[in-house]
This record gives C-alpha cells, structure tokens and sequence, in this order.
C-alpha cells in the first residue's frame, strides 16, 4: 500500500518523465506481444497440430486396458449340482530378457538372489524342476534376444499363484485365464463333452448348448497414477462383459453316478466293448440318466484314448435293438385289434413264410401253441413272425415311425443317431419279418427306452427331454423343450402290453436275476448280433433288457445294453444291471410298493 | 465502498500504468478520516488473504484426501479380489468333495455299504414286502469306477492320521488354503 502510494506520487511529481515513460511501456508491450505470440504459436502447435498424437501419447502412458471376463454359464443337474461350472484359473508369464539376479530382503538384510535360485523358488511353486524352467528362459532367448514374454505354467489355481507371487520375483507375472472345471468328474462326463484349450467346445452338451453357454467378454480402461494406482473417476467400460446362461438339464448326478457305477462294474465283469443305461421318467419322458461306459472325465479327455469312448453312445450309437423291440410289434398287433390276448398261434422252430423268407428261433424246439404272451416269454422269432404278419409291412411301418424310430428324440443332442429304418418298398422279404423282431433296423438306447416310455404312460409318446431350458441371469428360462405328447396306442392296448410285459418279467429264464420285491415291474430282455463294420455279423453280441416299473402305475422306464460281453454274452448280463438300477430309481424316488397282484395271462392254449 | 475496495485490489496487483487518475487522488485526499479508512483496507486485505489461504489449504487437503480416498479404494479392491479368489477355491474344494465319487469313498472308508435292496414294512397290514437281507454290498459299492481327476491325490476321511483334538471335526478331503486374516491395507 505504501510502495503503490509512493510510486504513484512520484511519477506524479515527475510529469518531464511520460516521455520516457510512454517509450517504456510501449517496450513493454512489445516485448509482451512476442512473449505472448511465442506462447499462443506454442499453444496452437500443441492443442490444434500435434493434438491427435499427443493426447494418443498421453493416454497410452496413463491408461490401461484390461478385458472383463463374462463367465461361461453352468450346466446343472435337476438339483442344482453343478455338472460344469467356469472358475478363475491363472497362466504365470516372465519376461526372460530381464530375467536378471536380484535383491531380496531376508530377515532385514538384503540378499541377492540368482537366477537359478529364482528358478528353482518358481519351480518349486509350480511343480516343475527349476531346470525346465531356465530351459524355457534360455530357449525364448535363442528365439528372440529380446524375448519379454514367455509362460511359466497355464492354468494353475490360486495356490500355485500366491506361492510365486510371494517370493517377490520382479520377472515374473500372472494373467488371468478362465477354466471349465466339471466337479463331479466322470459323472454325465459322456453327455456334458468338454471344451479345448483355448475354450472352444468340443462335444456334447457344451458343444449343443454353446447358443446358451456362450459368454461374451466385456472391455475396460482406466487411467493409472506413476505408482500403478487407478486413478478414480477414471474407469470407462466401452465393452459390458456378458455372462452365459445356465444349462439346466434333466439329470439326477447322484442317480447318474450310481447308475454308471453299476453299469461299469457290469461291464467289466462280464468284458464288455461298451455299454449303455438309460433312465427315463415314464410320465414326463426326460431322462433321468443317461450312463455310458466306458466314461470319460472332461478334466482329463486325454485319459480317454478311443475318441468314440468321449461321446455318449446312448445318443449316438444305434444297433439292431433285438428282442427288446418285439414290444413295439406285439403293441401295434394289440392296438390295431388284429388279435388279443387271447389269441393263438402255432410256433415251430423253423418258419418259412409264403413270401420266401427263413424265420428260426435261437434254439430248437417242436411245435408249441403259443399265446402273444407265450412268444414274448420265450421270445420265439417264429412265433413273434405269426403275430407280425396280421399287419401289412405299411402298418408296423406307421406304428414304428409313431413310436420315434428312424428319426433322432427330441433332446437337441449334438450328432445324435436316429438308427436306420428303411422306407417300406425297400425291404426285402427277410427284412419284412425281420423288422418284427428287432432285425433289418437300428435304434439308440435312447430310443427304445422311449418305445418303453410309450407303452408305461399309458400309450402316450412323451418327447425324451434331456434339458429343461436355458435359465439366464433375471431366472427366466428360455429355449423350454415342448412337451406335448402324442398317442401312440389305446390305453388299452398299452396297459395289455404292459401286462404281457410283466408276464415275461416274472416268467422270463432270467427272472431271478432281476427280481424286485415288492414291486409289479415290466420287462423284456433283448439279444441282437452286433454288425462287423464290414455289412456282415459279427461274432459279438449286444444284449439288453428294457422295462419300466412300477408296473400297476409306470413311473421310471430303465433301458441296459451291453455290447460284446465276451464273458457272458446272454441276457444274463444285463439283468443284475437293471435290477439294481430299477431297485436303486425306485428306492430314491420312494415309489410306493406296488399294492394290487399281477396278472397272470395265458401263455399257452 | 467501491473505492476502498479498488484500492485493496491495487494494492495487491500494482498497475504500473496507472498515471493518470488525478482527479480521484485529489478526491480521496480531502476525504474527511483517512485513518479510519485505512483500518478497513488492512482487515479487507487480510480476509482476503486468510480466504485465499484457507481455500488453498482446503483444495490441498481435498486432494491429498482423494488420493488418499484412491489408494484407499485400490488397496481394497485388490484385498476384494484376493478375498474373492480364496472363497471361489474354498467353494471350488467343497464342491468337489461332495462330488459323489469322493462322499461314496468317504462312506465306504467308513465302512458303510451301499444297498440296493429295499425292503418295506407296509403299515397297513404290516405286510413285509421284500426279502429282509443284511446288506452286502451293491455292485455300486466297489472302488471309484466313474474317475474324477478333481479327487486325484485327495485323502479320506479315515485315512487321515487319529488325532484325538481333531475328533469332531469336519473332515475334509484337502484342507482350503486360507490366508491368515483380512490382508491389511496397504495406504503410502
């Protein structure tokens, strides 16, 4: 305040110097002119020419752009388990270029650590030899001796990634790379198939279900302080990342894994190529499992050697179903009223039909007066033939095409069979017989656990569900099946075949071994010649045996097949499979004992 | 008012061009108490001075609060994730180990055995329905043949070394890997 008082009165005291005064200021101005033009050249340059490449330079040193990860959807049980789920596994990558010796502070002194010692630290860590890890540093080297990137391990779990991040090893870092992690192993591990390395589905569900499954993965940037911190207020997500739904299928796990345990225990048993079970429920048609042996575990695939053992052959697989199909044709004789129950017909040994055709039965026998149900029960070829041919071949065709042969179930499985059944001016004459009886055709497991489904629920073909929908994040479900049934047969003709059925379930040779007390149950067993890949037999058998159960009020349908069990290539292999699997569904489900006596049908007159 | 107050501003920003305000000096030099203006111009100044200062030592705590606020938040958010990835491998361990394959192991370690022989008392009549059997063991019951290579290198229930202290407890195939408490955070 006193300077400025001063100053202002002495140049009021001095009027001679606004000369000089004048002379200066204009200095001043001119000198502030180029002062300020210098600037505003400096600025323009700045904001307007170099702008684009400055700000990019700018950014990129400041801003850090990170992938968010949507996870892949889970594909569950009925239940809720867990089947396949995604979880965070981590790659460890080190820059071998500055894979140098460094300075650790021990107990308050600082050491220096070498580079083999660090390896050694890392491998430790990791579970390698601290020499394979030197080799990856040396061999990135020779490739490029500038080499900043190079994996240490891939897809270790966190445990693996704390241990190398607390030995503080400046050369080293971690990535983040998400896993499919099946945590039941094996169990549904044929249906659920499995993804490669890089994510990408390879089988099965995840292959079938991927249009549900699939994740997308969203994009953040940030920008971050000279210290690495984030700067807040400064994150922009130009990518939402989005997570895949969850699969929900019809699987029981716990039934699943006692049904391929047992089925396993079979196999083995008996030598067994392969084999099936199917588990269906009679009402509603979704399976409840669907085991495979052998089995794989989509942890480990490469386990797994046979690439055919990796799918499920209970969907992909389809053989000449055998006896077991004689149901279907003595269902379509019952419906269509060309006989009843009470029907007779003479059964020889050997059968030769006007048309030409050569029908035998599996062992010799005379002449035998035989009801539908006595055919049934000694499963006689000759005798199923005379029941057949009530029927024109256009007939059964319809009826077969009704009950889901030739064309793939309805469970949107990935390559899934729908077994071979020629149109009917194709067949020959031995093909026209043989087709009554399971020959000249081939099913899947799957679909002659269906044809069983047909008869139990009362002669309504129910589509085999195997997934219920794909539930999203809000809990809606999407892609719901349909599952509307259709009518095969008359109920009446349905419930006779059941009866019939549960006449061959109690007389049948293989009855003690299949036996469940207390409860009425259906059943047929089948025996099939296996096909050598080259238009002939082979010597191998397929036997299996489909029923359902309980037979006064049909709740759960059970389909075995055993392929080529070398050990016992009968019936009797497969019948202890599907007592213990029928008694086990029945058991879990708490099915009511059945109340009411079987009927008991003529088999002879 | 408005002189006073342009005088503080003068003061504070020296106009070295201002030469020609004659007529205000003259003005302001008849104007009656000078000193009781002057005491004003001193207390402007100062309260000025002292805003200024309070708003710059205002705007510096501000900032160092929000840096302060991010180291906060980044040290947190790491704690999170870390956090984060322990609960995904603990549930991950549980999930495996109620995997069937390793409760049935766990169940037969025990000495349990699987039966697939219902029998059945029917209260109505108290008919028995089935054959009444000590159980034997089902086909199911043989050793794991639905591999998991989850459970690979996991030990059973029984098979764990007797440790009386440890009776009670609930087993588990492999212990979770916890960090010893919260990590805490790290602010510079």
């Amino acid at each position: 305040m006193s300077v400025r008082n001063t100053r202002s009165s002495s140049a009021r005291n001095n009027p001679t110097n606004s000369r000089s005064s004048r002379r200066r200021t204009l200095v001043t101005i001119l000198v502030l002119f180029a002062v300020i033009s210098v600037f505003l050249v400096r600025l323009v340059d700045i904001q307007v020419v170099q702008a684009d490449s400055l700000t990019k330079d700018s950014v990129g040193n400041r801003s850090v752009g990170q992938v968010v990860y949507g996870s892949r959807g889970e594909i569950v049980d009925t239940n809720g388990v867990v089947l396949a789920g995604t979880v965070m596994r981590y790659n460890i990558t080190m820059s071998p270029v500055n894979a140098t010796p460094f300075k650790r502070t021990v107990d308050g002194k600082k050491v220096e650590i070498s580079v083999a010692d660090a390896a050694a630290e890392i491998g430790a860590a990791t579970g390698q030899t601290g020499d394979a890890i030197l080799l990856t540093i040396s061999t990135a080297l020779e490739a490029n001796a500038e080499a900043n990137f190079a994996y240490i391990a891939q897809k270790v779990d966190v445990d693996v990634l704390r241990a190398v991040q607390n030995l503080h090893i400046p050369w080293t870092y971690s990535e983040n790379s998400p896993s499919r992690v099946y945590p039941n192993g094996a169990v549904a591990g044929n249906m659920l198939g499995y993804l490669s390395g890089e994510g990408v589905p390879q089988a099965g569900l995840e292959s079938g279900q991927d249009a549900c499954l699939a994740s997308t993965n969203g994009k953040e940037t940030y920008e971050k302080g000279a210290d690495g911190v984030r700067i807040p207020g400064s994150s922009v997500t130009s990518a939402v990342a989005v997570d895949g739904g969850d699969v929900v299928t019809t699987i029981d796990s716990d039934l699943q894994w006692f049904v391929q345990q047992t089925l396993a225990a079979r196999a083995q048993e008996t030598g067994a190529a392969w084999a099936t079970a199917v588990v269906l429920d009679a009402k509603s048609g979704k399976l409840l499992a669907v085991a495979d042996y052998p089995s794989v575990d989509p942890n480990a695939v490469g386990a797994t050697e046979d690439p055919q053992d990796r799918g499920s052959r209970a969907f992909t697989q389809s053989f000449e179903p055998g006896s077991t199909f004689k149901a279907l044709t003595a269902a379509s004789v019952l419906d269509s009223g060309v006989a009843t129950l009470q029907t007779g017909i003479v059964a020889p040994y050997r059968y030769l039909p006007a048309n030409g055709a050569n029908i035998n039965d599996s062992h010799s026998h005379p002449d035998q007066n035989m009801t539908l149900t006595g055919v049934l029960i000694d499963s006689s070829n000759t005798g199923m033939s005379k029941f057949g041919e009530k029927l024109t071949d256009q007939q059964r065709y319809d009826y077969m095409k009704a009950f889901g042969v030739g064309t793939p179930t309805e469970t949107g499985f990935p390559r899934e069979d729908g077994g071979i059944l020629h149109p009917v001016d194709e067949w020959d004459n031995q093909t026209s017989y043989a087709t009554m009886f399971g020959q000249g055709l081939t099913t899947t497991a799957l679909q002659v656990a269906s044809i069983y489904q047909t008869i139990a629920n009362d002669g309504v073909r129910m589509p085999v569900q195997l997934v219920e929908g794909c539930r999203q994040a809000d809990g809606t479900m999407t892609n719901v099946p349909d599952t509307t049934g259709t009518r095969v047969l008359s109920e009446t003709a349905a419930n006779d075949t059941s009866d019939v059925l549960e006449m061959v379930y109690q007389k049948s040779w293989v009855s003690s071994k299949w036996n469940i007390p207390g409860y009425r149950v259906a059943a047929k067993t089948g025996t099939a010649q296996m096909p050598d890949g080259k238009g002939g037999y082979s010597n191998g058998y397929l036997v299996s045996v489909s029923g359902f159960a309980p037979a006064d009020d049909p709740q759960y349908v059970v389909s075995v097949s055993i392929a080529d069990p070398v050990k016992l290539n009968t019936s009797a292999a497969p019948a202890p499979v599907f007592q213990e699997i029928m008694s086990q569904v029945l058991k879990k489900y708490r099915a009511v004992p059945s109340g009411a006596t079987a009927p008991d049908l003529p088999s002879t007159w | 008012m408005s002189d006073n107050l342009a005088r503080v501003s003068f003061s504070l920003e020296p106009e070295p061009f201002e030469t020609s305000a004659p007529a205000r000096r003259g003005f302001r030099l008849v104007s009656p108490t000078p000193s009781s203006r002057a005491r004003p111009r001193i207390f402007y100044a100062l309260t000025a001075v002292a805003g200024m200062a309070a708003i710059m030592v205002a705007q510096l705590l501000l900032s160092v609060g929000i840096s302060q606020g991010a180291y906060e938040i980044s040290s947190l958010q790491s704690s999170q994730s870390e956090l984060g990835r322990t609960a995904a491998s603990v549930s991950e361990d549980l999930v495996r180990v109620s995997s069937p394959q390793s409760l049935a192991a766990n169940a037969e370690g025990l000495g349990m055995v699987s039966n697939s022989n219902p029998v059945y008392l029917r209260l109505s009549d108290g008919a028995v329905l089935g054959a009444p059997a000590s159980a034997s063991g089902s086909r199911a019951g043989a050793a794991s043949l639905v591999p998991n290579a989850l459970l690979n290198g996991s030990t059973l229930l029984s098979q764990l070394p007797a440790d009386p202290a440890a009776a009670g407890a609930v087993a588990i195939t492999s212990a979770p890997v916890v960090p010893a408490g919260l990590a805490a955070p790290t602010t510079r």
